[in-house]
């Protein structure tokens, strides 16, 4: 296992090199500037600041001036966010957007999974119904819809949840089922397609026929192998939900990383994208590791190779 | 056969979530009475001696010589303040400096400092923090986006362009602790102005010095205004606290809440629960202008903000001023307050009202007769012979509709074909300066009140100038004016560069003026607002409905909005040029 973590450590860095490089070269063709402003600025006060972030320099030797400080870990600056770092922006808003991704994971995962098992076990019965139709709703409507929703009636109609801001755990309520939303009903559906497959299989009819309860037979031998292909998209999913939400922290006014993925690029705030870039990479990477690591603990028989 | 009905029949996990679906019922019922208890009991709804508001957004920088934008300033002009400030009149009134003179026929100013000026830490402000402040603007390494502020200072721009690196050069110097002089290029008729904004207030060499990038960070900074920065929760919160010594005495208020709510319709909500004091155009959509504006809540009043349109006048048809005079002449302005809905005010004249200078005759009138004979005039009758036009334009809401309309009208009076080209914000920035269309969208926002700020934008060399007109005459009364003391002269020189662009030339066609709306909560007293869009706490109460607490006559209304024209609610004690 430490081998193999080991070398997923060692491919990474290949991985993210290439990653690096083909943002550095995209954020340059697209056209603007991080100091293009309705006003533009006068050339000698332009020429001051490109001189103070080295972008008056060739472009090849921005990106290797940008790879050193990267080996050194300096993730650069921000040009919009003018005295703060990359790292600093990534210290403030990261932790916030983990809680509120972590807490949409645990719904989505702790709803979705039992959902799509009832509807499976179920199948054809109103139960059933009843949940695909509350998936199919679920994955069909946008998150800033559900957003507004959920504020209209727990925030302004009923006066029972705050509408936005950071500032309790109940703050973190509406936040967290609308960011759980969508990711709560596609779990659903691929567990109940995984289950209906696994409840035809042969050894499902083996644990029945040996006596086991049906309960047993669908916690023990059906949930634990129809997991495979949800822990698949987990890894993804994790990273996406824990990077945080443009749309769901834009909404509710809380101060994650997910803005960032957006208005970065808006500003043409070169050293923030290639940091919240980089920042997704790896963590795709960690949870797609962890995810082959939990292949083994569900099915012994699968080997974790890099 | 038994174990594939009990497959299809109600299994135990079915129990679990009908369980989950009770609890959850539950929850409901619990929340939902706590709720009703909450409002049957006298729930407050403002938080005494707090004002909340919302920024929008965080902003970029709390460092005065890097920063440029208004949510940065909304901070800075609250937690600083700079030799002069500004009345509600937009004149300028002393400020850390007590009294100035203007000698040498307005190219030297001396200013003499307040002796209780002090610096959060204790220190007194002195001349040398300013000395060091405008250094450091004008210092390359700083990268101070309004550096140009200062150029008509002696050195300024030498030293901001590299061609001396010797600081001291600079035509700003302490002669003592409490005397500050500037020396100037030129007499420069706006100059006190200048004084009075946020690039041109002290800084504390030690302070800057000690903590580097990280000094605006609320347990380094040091300042001298009425309040003090207390918490800074990045992209979320600033909190600003009273300056128990501030010298003009400690504020009303106790704390100022300023969340940053990008989304409008959160930031309404959080109004519409009292969760928020007062909300400006950043927190209120236009539909909820609608729906407020017969409220006591709402005010609107004009900002220094015009809107253009522009003509790209090396490229054809608009090499022909008689082509670009009958578009002026073909747009009914009155339309821009009907489609945006904000109290846009539609602009005769690229100097707004209130500003020297301005005519309301100073632009075309509106006349599609006139407009069409033009047309005839320069080759092409009702339009024909003309190839479609490009019209450049961002992707905002409020432009979409503006050039929408303009398409419309031209197409109705003039029978142009105008396609319409709209860019991402940055994208359309390179454009209209690198090489702008025949038609673009144009805004410009005051630095200070005066017609300079408006007329400079459109002479020869500014680089802000993307319709690559150039007269001699209007450069020559633009600078003229500039540097002219005498007002009556100064508003005859920018009156007649006026109608040059509006009417003569007409290389831009003025569309309106921007407004603020602002909706404001009954309990909030004494808000200060003014054209340049800056907004003053030091005088903000928050009480009770029925009490008057800032000397309004309505105590059940806030402080009006505020124009240039409008009343004054605090004396002007001179200081203006």
């Amino acid at each position: 296992m430490i081998a193999f973590i080991i070398k997923r450590i060692l491919t990474a860095i290949p991985v993210l090199l290439v990653i690096a490089s083909l943002t550095f070269i995209m954020v340059r063709i697209v056209p603007g500037g991080p100091f293009d402003e309705e006003r533009s600025l006068p050339p000698e006060i332009v020429a001051n600041l490109r001189a103070k972030y080295h972008l008056d320099e060739p472009v090849h030797k921005q990106y290797f001036l940008y790879l050193g400080r990267l080996v050194r870990g300096d993730l650069g600056v921000s040009y919009k966010y003018v005295n703060r770092t990359v790292t600093d922006i990534i210290i403030d808003a990261f932790p916030v957007s983990l809680q509120l991704g972590l807490a949409g994971l645990i719904i989505a995962v702790l709803v979705g999974v039992p959902l799509g098992t009832v509807a499976a076990v179920n199948r054809g019965t109103w139960l059933d119904f009843t949940a695909m139709f509350a998936s199919t709703a679920g994955v069909s409507l946008p998150t800033f819809v559900i957003g507004a929703l959920l504020i209209f009636v727990f925030g302004i109609w009923l006066r029972i949840l705050p509408v936005g801001l950071w500032e309790s755990p109940v703050h973190l309520i509406l936040p967290a089922i609308t960011l759980a939303f969508g990711p709560t009903a596609f779990l659903a559906r691929l567990t109940r397609a995984s289950v209906l497959e696994i409840l035809e299989k042969d050894w499902v009819r083996t644990a029945r026929s040996k006596g086991l309860t049906e309960n047993a037979t669908i916690i023990k031998h059906v949930v634990r192998n129809a997991l495979v292909p949800v822990v698949t998209v987990l890894g993804p999913l994790t990273a996406i939900l824990i990077t945080g939400s443009f749309i769901v922290e834009f909404v509710y006014a809380i101060p994650g990383m997910g803005r960032f993925f957006i208005t970065a690029v808006i500003n043409r705030d070169y050293d923030l994208i290639m940091g919240t870039t980089l920042l997704f990479a790896i963590i795709l990477i960690t949870t797609n590791t962890i995810v082959d690591i939990i292949y083994k603990l569900l099915d012994p028989r699968m080997e974790v190779e890099a | 056969m038994n174990r594939t009905f009990q497959l299809h029949s109600p299994s135990p996990l079915v129990g679990t979530t009908l369980l989950v679906s009770r609890f959850v019922l539950l929850l409901a019922l619990v929340l939902i009475s706590c709720n009703l208890s909450a409002c049957s009991s006298n729930k407050k709804r403002y938080e005494p001696g707090t004002l909340r508001m919302n920024l929008g957004s965080e902003p970029p920088s709390l460092d005065w010589h890097t920063t440029t934008d208004s949510n940065s300033y909304d901070v800075i002009a609250n937690v600083m303040i700079g030799l002069t400030q500004y009345t509600q009149k937009l004149e300028c009134k002393p400020s850390c400096a007590s009294s100035w003179e203007i000698l040498d026929g307005g190219k030297r100013y001396v200013f003499h400092l307040r002796d209780d000026i002090f610096w959060s830490d204790g220190k007194p402000v002195t001349a040398h923090d300013f000395e060091y402040a405008w250094r450091r603007l004008e210092d390359p390494a700083t990268g101070g986006s309004y550096a140009f502020f200062l150029y008509d200072v002696e050195n300024a721009q030498r030293i901001n362009t590299g061609l001396t690196k010797d600081l001291s050069e600079l035509g700003a110097h302490a002669i003592d602790d409490k005397t500050f002089e500037v020396r100037l290029k030129k007499p420069t008729g706006y100059f006190l102005y200048l004084t009075a904004t946020c690039a041109t207030f002290p800084m504390r060499k030690d302070v800057v010095e000690k903590h580097g990038n990280r000094w605006t960070e609320p347990e380094n900074i040091v300042t001298n205004g009425p309040f003090l920065l207390d918490k800074w929760q990045h992209e979320y919160k600033i909190e600003l606290a009273a300056n128990q010594r501030f010298c003009d005495g400690k504020p009303a208020l106790d704390r100022v809440k300023m969340f940053m709510v990008p989304e409008q319709s959160t930031a309404f909500a959080l109004y519409e629960n009292d969760e928020l004091d007062y909300v400006d155009n950043r927190s209120f959509s236009t539909s909820d202008v609608h729906r407020y504006k017969d409220s006591p809540e709402y005010h609107s009043f004009p900002l220094l903000r015009g809107t253009y349109v522009g003509f790209n006048v090396t490229k054809p048809p608009f090499t022909d001023k008689r082509i670009r005079r009958a578009v002026a002449m073909a747009i009914d302005k009155s339309v821009f307050p009907k489609i945006l809905r904000r109290g846009e005010v539609p602009s005769p004249a690229w100097i707004p009202q209130g500003l020297p200078g301005y005519s309301a005759d100073s632009g075309l009138p509106y006349d599609v007769a006139k407009a069409r004979s033009l047309l005839a005039e320069a080759g092409y009758p009702d339009g024909r012979g003309l190839p479609p036009i490009s019209f450049l334009y961002p992707n905002r809401e409020d432009s979409k509709l503006v050039v929408e309309a303009l398409q419309a009208q031209l197409k109705e009076s003039l029978n142009l074909r105008i396609e319409l080209m709209n860019q991402e914000w940055k994208v359309y920035l390179a454009t209209r300066k690198n090489d702008p269309p025949p038609l673009f969208r144009g805004s410009w926002n005051a630095d200070f009140p005066d017609s300079e700020t408006f007329m400079n934008l459109f002479t020869s060399q500014n680089g802000n100038n993307c319709t690559r007109w150039k007269n001699e005459e209007y450069d020559r009364l633009v600078a003229g004016a500039a540097g002219e003391l005498d007002r009556v002269k100064r508003d005859r020189d920018y009156q007649r560069a006026d109608t040059i662009l509006c009417r003569d030339e007409c290389p831009i066609v003025p569309m309106y003026v921007a407004t603020q709306n602002v909706l404001l909560k009954p309990w909030l007293k004494g808000l200060l607002f003014n054209a340049l869009d800056v907004q003053y706490f030091k005088t903000v109460r928050i009480g009770e409905t029925n009490k008057s607490v800032s000397g309004n006559e309505q105590p059940n209304r806030a402080t009006p909005c505020v124009t240039r024209e409008g009343p004054v609610s605090r004396k002007s004690d001179g200081g203006s040029q």
